[in-house]
């Protein structure tokens, strides 16, 4: 009995000290699916709806990878590089004049790069790999690529500059990784048509669906 | 990480052990050191500060034992060096040991972290994870190699530790520790994740051959193996199967045999049983000089 | 005090739970920081970089002149770490910690970086333009063998420039000056095999024994010798390979050999000849030249027992081909040519010419082929500027005012030259004493092409091409320096080079066909030239000649017992520091000198029964006095060494060199004395007697060993085994 009770009051008592110190060293954000980061204000107010957006709202409907061309080889995304935006606002002649076009050019004129604010900044010591998502997500399941970029980064194309609008905590990511999966042959780690699991997920079979847990070795995100 | 997932798995990092029946697939990662070609020359040491961001202490901190060298050599003479019965000159020359954490299967480590910063990964590897670390240094404590390293200072705000420059060097793909946690060799972790992700890509595992870890990639007489345990195309592979050591015993059957073993391979410190995934060649001594 | 049984298990578990608690707060708080940090983009961005990808270039390293060439891994426009070039025959792939740390000779704090003129004591920034000026202004006042140049040694197309440069103005005076140079071997080598540097196949041998060369550490070609010497181990037909030591201090390779024979300092070349004597297989005047070198002479001489001398020679017999190496050991002494002939001798009565001891390829361009940096151009080049004869010093590539021994008094020296030029990384002890100063860019910023002395298979040229823009802006390479100088004095012959890269690519672009590239158009010759970070050549084959020189050979015995400085001084090379120029980078001061494991410190090692007469103990400051000075260092018991013999290691005691060299340690150099080999004019550098005292003063020696001295106590956990117990067949 009096174990138990020993047990339970240091338990308790350290509980509420970690959850105070918790509380009071980083920013409680309430756990919900969307969580909105703070509106960043960058050199240039980029109009991503302009580019990326629908056709119907006056975008251009442009491919995220056509600008953050990195994404599908790379661990980051990339911000591209002065000489994309130029590549075509050399020739356009109908927004040449207009304040943000102007500010554009005077960074290409002084060859200086734009020193964007960054926005989606994970933390130093983890590690996310852009190009695996892109490679699972967009070519292996074919997912359209605003739906594919738009889960961790929200609707993007109704934006100017881009917010946060996802929690991006570990718990977060990780909820993604914990779900079971349907996964085929095809969209596992396939190994000579034989999806590969690591030790902890083995999924237990049953029927045609294997379903299966993403990696939870802490390694693998954990620089 | 979810309430549920904690609770179910939690027993599996705490006490997944090679005679568990979730053997490691399809990596387990091992190396193999040839101590007869080991010149002692500090190369795969140095190289090892270059690739994970390893900060110099300095001379006082030095003194106090701070020093952070993932990879260290020891330097060892002969046991009667000096004795009664032995020679008062190193006749048969010196030993040198390149040590560092020989991820454990069944570490002493990763039972002691009382906020669960050191796991066994599916890879076979011990993790070390620097924000959950609280730096009670249980692990270290219990570590009986001693190759864990306590980062007693803020490095990265010490003088003369990065000045100006020095930081460009650091590796993006390492976190640059600060103080209050512990660190230890990752079998160059940030490696091994980039080679699987290229594997990944191609649907396939990573080859042998396809990932070095820095310390094998500097040595200049290739005394370091690395790779897949369970490849069977792995030198490290076939060396284990060579000398019939076996990652799960604590006492090899080799060993038993009737006037003791022809083989040179071994594990140190193996009897304790940590099952640790770093053999060693005996060094070899002329016999006819 | 816990009565009722609560235990250590669950105190753990409660820990546990608590872990648990501290994650479970964790989820849901986001450690995200949007709108913090910067993150700029290229402006404009080459086809082949990906950030978050490595670029990976191949370059030469310049940290020691082995030549290894290496491979720079490069994010982002910065370079983060160098390994081997597997295209290089030299180095295979592998890199030495040297090697290593020369991202720290890049990015290192303490680089100089503008052109400084003297003004009293200080260093006043002036513009390259004015220090050219100044340059050309002094060299126009006073005759060409009024000015001389100190450089290290230089090859390739930098020797090429250099050349021109000196005879533009008619100056003879070039000393090629490196302080840790096999410059007797080298002349030995010339007598005995007809090459200063053969190939030494220490893959090919069963048996090597080496008199003091430590090529696994610090002789001519660590990185390359240590792959060797991998297969050496490995042996041919199951047959391991087995290394014989003989030194008077240990070395690093002495550490790994199968038998280490200590021996009194200076009687390598006796023993040699002991050896050819208890072969009994040399005929005609070998044969008569050693009669009088039996095992009790030559025991009595040298301190190494009959039965030794007897099993060496036994093993010899019995395991051909066998390679006999003389280090810096045997010729570190005023009969050091004497010594290392007698050794050479050995290769030739053991028949290991054309085996183990092989012609190395020439370049087929003599004029990049390497101006070699020895220790007597230092003699010559100090006599000059003591007579007053240089009015005009030019400094490259070499620390002099550190490393020349104190007895020559460099320092004083030097000042009587008028106008100093010192072209420096880093303000070194020579810098210091300088009235201009020019900044180099590093190693990793510059161009150049680079033949090294050893040459493996066929011959090689070494690409170096800058790994990252200049970290400081007003840096600039040796190339273009000399460029710039030449340009002032002839115009029209430089006129169409833009750059030195501008005239490498000329010059190498001229020479296309005899490079490989008769079918190639330029740019893609180039290109692929700059990818490969090497140019392989056949090279002109040179075949071994000399005949064994027995006339020339006069050993002394027993050197005299000097009274007043009873102990050899030995300088030991460590692996990483060498001639003290790394001293400032700081993996390698951390990193353990391997046989002591002592970090950021001198030290002297004195043999325990030697220590134990004079009553020092491990850590007691002493005094070492010569005849030139003395200096002052903590003590360090260390079995491997003579008892008539104590060893510091050079690199330590700068007085400049920056933050990370600055004042640790103490200058063997300093009590040196002026002694010279008689055949060659190097320096003797084990010639040196001192006398040492204990000064009362005690510190803890700073090292990685324990206290328990080196001793594994009862556990197995660097495990050895002898041949006779093992059976290498079945490995891998």
């Amino acid at each position: 009995m009096h174990r138990f009770l020993r047990i339970s009051i240091l338990l308790t008592g350290l509980l509420a000290a970690v959850n105070i110190f918790a509380a009071e060293s980083s920013q409680l954000v309430p756990m919900t699916e969307d969580s909105l980061g703070p509106l960043v204000e960058q050199p240039i107010e980029f109009p991503h709806d302009r580019h990326a957006g629908d056709a119907d709202k006056g975008g251009m409907e442009i491919n995220c990878m056509y600008c953050h061309t990195y994404a599908r080889r790379s661990a980051v995304a990339g911000i591209p590089p002065l000489q994309k935006c130029i590549g075509c606002h050399q020739s356009i002649e109908s927004v040449r004049e207009t304040p943000r076009i102007k500010k554009l050019f005077e960074y290409w004129d002084a060859k200086k790069a734009i020193p964007w604010k960054k926005v989606h900044d994970l933390p130093d010591f983890v590690r996310f790999t852009h190009q695996r998502h892109i490679k699972r997500f967009n070519e292996q399941l074919n997912r359209p690529i605003q739906e594919v970029c738009g889960y961790c980064h929200g609707n993007v194309k109704e934006m100017t500059v881009a917010r946060r609008s996802k929690a991006l905590s570990m718990g977060w990511c990780a909820s993604c990784h914990e779900k079971d999966h349907p996964v085929t042959a095809e969209g596992g780690t396939p190994i000579d048509g034989q999806a590969y699991w690591y030790g902890f997920q083995k999924p237990e079979s049953s029927g045609e669906v294997l379903k299966a847990k993403g990696p939870n070795d802490c390694w693998h995100c954990h620089k | 990480m979810s309430v549920s997932n904690l609770l179910e798995n939690w027993s599996q990092f705490r006490h997944a052990h090679p005679v568990d029946d979730k053997p490691h697939d399809p990596y387990k990662w091992a190396m193999s050191i040839d101590l007869d070609t080991c010149s002692g020359c500090n190369a795969c040491s140095v190289a090892c500060y270059a690739e994970n961001n390893l900060p110099v202490v300095g001379k006082e901190k030095y003194a106090h034992g701070q020093v952070m060298h993932w990879m260290r050599i020891e330097h060892y003479w002969d046991e009667n060096l000096g004795e009664e019965g032995g020679s008062e000159f190193p006749d048969q020359g010196a030993q040198f040991l390149p040590m560092m954490c020989q991820q454990c299967e069944a570490a002493p480590c990763e039972t002691v972290c009382p906020v669960g910063a050191t796991n066994h990964t599916a890879d076979g590897l011990n993790s070390q994870i620097y924000n959950r670390c609280i730096g009670s240094r249980y692990c270290s404590a219990n570590c009986p190699y001693k190759v864990r390293y306590f980062n007693w200072y803020d490095y990265p705000s010490t003088d003369d530790v990065w000045p100006a420059e020095m930081t460009q060097q650091l590796n993006p793909d390492v976190t640059v520790r600060g103080k209050g946690v512990m660190e230890k060799c990752t079998f160059c972790i940030q490696r091994l994740h980039a080679a699987k992700v290229t594997a990944k890509n191609e649907g396939r595992i990573v080859r042998e051959g396809e990932v070095q870890v820095a310390c094998q990639q500097a040595c200049p007489t290739n005394a370091i193996s690395f790779g897949n345990l369970l490849d069977p195309e792995a030198r490290v592979h076939k060396q284990w199967k060579a000398q019939q050591v076996e990652l799960d015993k604590d006492k090899q059957l080799k060993d038993e045999k009737e006037g003791g073993t022809e083989l040179r391979g071994y594990r140190i410190l193996e009897s304790m049983r940590p099952y640790p995934s770093v053999m060693y060649l005996e060094r070899v001594r002329e016999s006819a000089i | 005090m816990m009565d009722s049984g609560f235990d250590r298990r669950d105190f753990l578990k409660v820990m546990g739970w608590s872990g648990a608690a501290v994650a479970l707060s964790g989820c849901g708080n986001t450690s995200i920081e949007d709108g913090k940090e910067t993150v700029a983009p290229y402006v404009e961005a080459a086809d082949y970089v990906i950030p978050g990808i490595g670029v990976y270039y191949n370059s030469s390293c310049a940290q020691c002149d082995a030549g290894c060439s290496i491979n720079g891994r490069v994010r982002e426009g910065r370079v983060l770490k160098l390994e081997g070039n597997p295209a290089s025959a030299i180095n295979n792939g592998r890199m030495c910690g040297l090697g290593q740390a020369g991202v720290q000779h890049h990015y290192n704090p303490d680089r100089v970086r503008e052109p400084l003129l003297r003004n009293g004591d200080k260093g006043e920034t002036i513009t390259w333009d004015k220090a050219y000026e100044l340059i050309a202004e002094k060299l126009s006042s006073v005759d060409g063998e009024e000015i001389a140049f100190v450089s290290g040694g230089v090859s390739g197309h930098l020797k090429v420039l250099l050349g021109n440069y000196l005879s533009s103005f008619g100056c003879k005076n070039h000393f090629v000056y490196e302080a840790l140079a096999p410059g007797v071997v080298r002349a030995a080598n010339k007598k005995s095999y007809g090459v200063e540097m053969p190939r030494y196949n220490i893959d090919k041998a069963k048996v090597v024994l080496s008199f003091g060369a430590d090529f696994l550490g610090s002789w001519i070609s660590p990185v390359h010798f240590s792959q060797q010497y991998a297969q050496f181990r490995k042996g041919t037909n199951g047959q391991r390979g087995t290394l014989i030591q003989v030194e008077s201090k240990m070395t690093l390779t002495g550490a790994n050999a199968d038998r280490w024979v200590h021996l009194r300092p200076g009687t390598e070349g006796i023993l040699a000849l002991g050896i050819i004597n208890a072969l009994g297989t040399a005929k005609g005047d070998i044969a008569a030249a050693v009669a009088g070198y039996d095992r009790a002479f030559v025991s009595k001489e040298t301190g190494v027992p009959p039965g030794q001398i007897d099993k060496i020679a036994a093993l010899l017999k019995l395991r051909s081909p066998s390679l006999v190496l003389a280090g810096s050991a045997a010729e570190g002494y005023a009969h050091g040519s004497q010594n290392a002939e007698a050794i050479n001798l050995l290769n030739y009565v053991l028949g290991n010419i054309g085996k183990t001891i092989e012609a190395a390829a020439a370049i087929p361009f003599p004029q990049m082929a390497p101006a070699k940096g020895n220790t007597a151009a230092l003699k010559t080049l100090n006599d000059g500027l003591a007579a007053g004869k240089y009015k005009v010093l030019f400094n490259y590539a070499a620390n002099p005012v550190f490393t020349a021994p104190g007895a020559m008094k460099f320092k004083g020296n030097m000042a009587k030259a008028d106008f100093k030029v010192v072209f420096a990384h880093y303000f070194d002890e020579t810098a210091l004493q300088a009235d201009l100063v020019l900044p180099l860019d590093s190693a990793l910023e510059d161009w150049g092409t680079h033949v090294p002395e050893y040459m493996v298979e066929g011959a090689q040229i070494n690409i170096q091409q800058p790994l990252m823009e200049k970290i400081h802006a007003n840096t600039r390479g040796m190339g273009d320096i000399l460029l710039a100088l030449l340009k002032q004095r002839q115009a029209d012959e430089y006129k169409n080079y833009e750059d030195y890269y501008a005239y490498l690519r000329a010059a190498m672009l001229q020479n296309k066909a005899a490079l490989g590239g008769v079918d190639a158009d330029d740019d893609t010759f180039w290109n692929e030239t700059l990818m490969n970070g090497i140019v392989k050549l056949e090279g002109e084959a040179t075949a071994l000649s000399g005949k064994p020189n027995v006339a020339g050979l006069k050993l002394p015995t027993l050197m005299e017992n000097d009274e007043e400085y009873p102990l050899h001084l030995i300088p030991s090379v460590n692996i990483s520091l060498r001639d003290g120029r790394h001293s400032n980078q700081p993996w390698l001061q951390e990193s353990p000198d391997p046989l002591t494991t002592i970090v950021w410190d001198s030290w002297v090692e004195i043999h325990p029964k030697k220590a134990a007469e004079l009553h020092i103990s491990e850590g007691d400051i002493v005094e070492i006095t010569s005849k030139t000075g003395s200096i002052k260092t903590q003590a360090y018991l260390f079995p491997g060494i003579h008892p008539e013999a104590i060893s510091i290691p050079i690199g330590q005691g700068h007085e400049a060199l920056g933050r990370y060299a600055k004042g640790y340690g103490a200058n063997p150099f300093e009590i040196m004395d002026a002694i010279f080999d008689e055949e060659t004019g190097e320096l003797a550098m084990h010639e040196t007697r001192v006398k040492i005292s204990k000064t009362g003063q005690k510190v803890i020696v700073v090292k990685d060993e324990s206290a328990a001295g080196a001793k594994q106590i009862r556990e197995k956990i660097a495990g050895r085994v002898s041949t006779d117990e093992v059976d290498l067949s079945k490995e891998v």
